[in-house]
């Protein structure tokens, strides 16, 4: 079991691999759908100061966060899994979610120096994990908007690191993604 | 049907609160039989982290899964039985109360037209604001009453379809389309290991209801040869809980075959369930 404490140093990243048992406790982020396409427009737009957010060394977490708990949403969703290439590059480390991710996906994860994470939608276990929750930004979006949570031991697994990938390994018996189908 | 509208909505209430919070037997022992066939430490570790949840769940009256579903009704009316008036308003105020209580995901979505589909009218922060989908009636003998909610959660729907099928006089044929499709979808669905519903019907509306239908009256310790057969062919492709791999990719296969029309055509509905499919609990009248 590998402890993450956020922000996550470059070091701890290169030193994970897939299969590895995670617990993260400290700050983390957490969005879906409507807030991570947002970020990324903030991002690409240089008005990250305005959140008063950094994502050097962050945790994103892919879930809604609402009186009925969190959970790791699909982060294949199109929305989702294309914001992933973008912040990993804006200093994002840990991507957090579920799902199998597409193969240029994964590759990007490496050029940039983060992985992809998957723990399971265990509502009742992960909501009991959460010290505290804040709306970070896009307060219109309601339980979809971008939280800054502060977690105590979060466990997840290592699904894509480095170029390698839990999902390639069933790779020759699961069907391909079909080109560009984002589903 | 001697009960009052008050008396109605609470039952009911309950039973969406049961369905979000329960595991039933069945569906625990095919998880504790996953458990013993499971070889892969990590496929191991996320089928007993699900048996955890459940207790805990259980324990706490918390929902399984944060994405608490879309209430799905399926009433069964007894032939000599009577509905009270207001019976529905007592049925959709019940299921707002259980979504309240519960507390669902408050995800209605506000605004009319384009808006509500883009989402930018924002969301209703009232978890009872998310109406079920039509209510499905079947007759059956006797004087009880019994209504089912099922909670169908957002994952499932991304990777189900209803299309047709062209099954060249072959029933193998439309199997082989079924477990291609079951294998496509689970295999992006990430919340394994799951269950399969399928309905084929003669018309796009009929196989989704045999389908959902499949889903109130599927046990996982009853299997028939076929749901076998289509469970095993997923099974072999190794995409394992959570997607990790593994042996336990869908743990029981639900499927009602309806009436069928003169044609070389059969339309068929999947739904690619979830880790906590179904959600479901009964209430009788």
């Amino acid at each position: 079991m590998i402890k993450i404490f956020p922000p996550v140093a470059e070091a701890q990243i290169s030193s994970l691999k897939i299969f590895d048992r995670l617990v993260i406790s400290g700050p983390i982020l957490a969005g879906r759908d409507a807030a991570l396409p947002r970020l990324v427009r903030l991002v690409a737009e240089n008005r990250l100061a305005e959140t008063g957010l950094d994502l050097r060394g962050a945790v994103i977490f892919h879930t809604a966060v609402s009186p009925a708990g969190i959970g790791p949403t699909s982060s294949n969703k199109e929305e989702i899994e294309n914001s992933i290439p973008a912040l990993s590059r804006a200093g994002v480390k840990i991507h957090l979610g579920k799902g199998s991710l597409h193969p240029e996906t994964v590759a990007s994860l490496c050029e940039h120096g983060a992985i992809f994470a998957v723990t399971p939608p265990v509502s009742a276990l992960l909501t009991s994990k959460i010290r505290a929750r804040r709306v970070a930004a896009f307060p219109e979006e309601g339980m979809e908007a971008l939280y800054l949570l502060e977690v105590a031991e979060l466990p997840a697994i290592v699904a894509a690191a480095h170029g390698q990938s839990v999902f390639n390994l069933n790779g020759a018996k699961n069907p391909a993604p079909k080109g560009g189908e984002r589903q | 049907m001697t009960l009052s509208r008050p008396e109605i909505a609470a039952k009911v209430a309950e039973a969406v609160i049961t369905a979000s919070t329960t595991f039933r037997p069945d569906q625990k022992e095919a998880y504790q039989r996953a458990v013993l066939c499971e070889e892969k430490p990590e496929a191991r570790w996320v089928l007993e982290t699900i048996l955890e949840n459940a207790r805990v769940a259980e324990e706490k009256r918390l929902p399984l899964c944060d994405d608490t579903g879309i209430p799905h009704l399926f009433l069964e009316v007894g032939d000599e039985a009577v509905l009270p008036p207001g019976f529905f308003a007592a049925v959709q105020e019940g299921v707002r109360e259980g979504l309240r209580r519960l507390p669902g995901r408050p995800m209605a979505v506000l605004g009319e037209g384009l808006q509500r589909i883009d989402q930018s009218g924002g969301l209703s922060g009232d978890s009872g604001d998310v109406l079920p989908a039509p209510v499905q009636i079947q007759n059956i003998p006797g004087k009880k009453v019994r209504l089912t909610v099922l909670l169908l959660g957002g994952g499932p729907e991304i990777r189900g379809k209803t299309q047709r099928v062209f099954h060249h006089h072959s029933g193998e044929v439309v199997l082989a389309e079924m477990v291609r499709w079951a294998k496509e979808g689970v295999a992006r669905l990430g919340c394994l290991p799951g269950v399969l519903a399928f309905g084929i019907g003669r018309t796009n509306l009929e196989a989704a209801v045999l389908a959902v239908e499949a889903l109130k009256d599927g046990d996982f310790t009853v299997q028939s040869a076929l749901e076998q057969q289509i469970t095993r062919a997923v099974n072999e492709s190794g995409i394992g809980p959570l997607g990790l791999g593994g042996s336990a990719t869908v743990l029981a296969t639900f499927l009602k075959i309806g009436p069928q029309r003169a044609s070389g055509v059969r339309i068929v509905s999947l739904r690619a369930g979830c880790c906590f499919d179904p959600r479901r609990a009964s209430v009788v009248f």
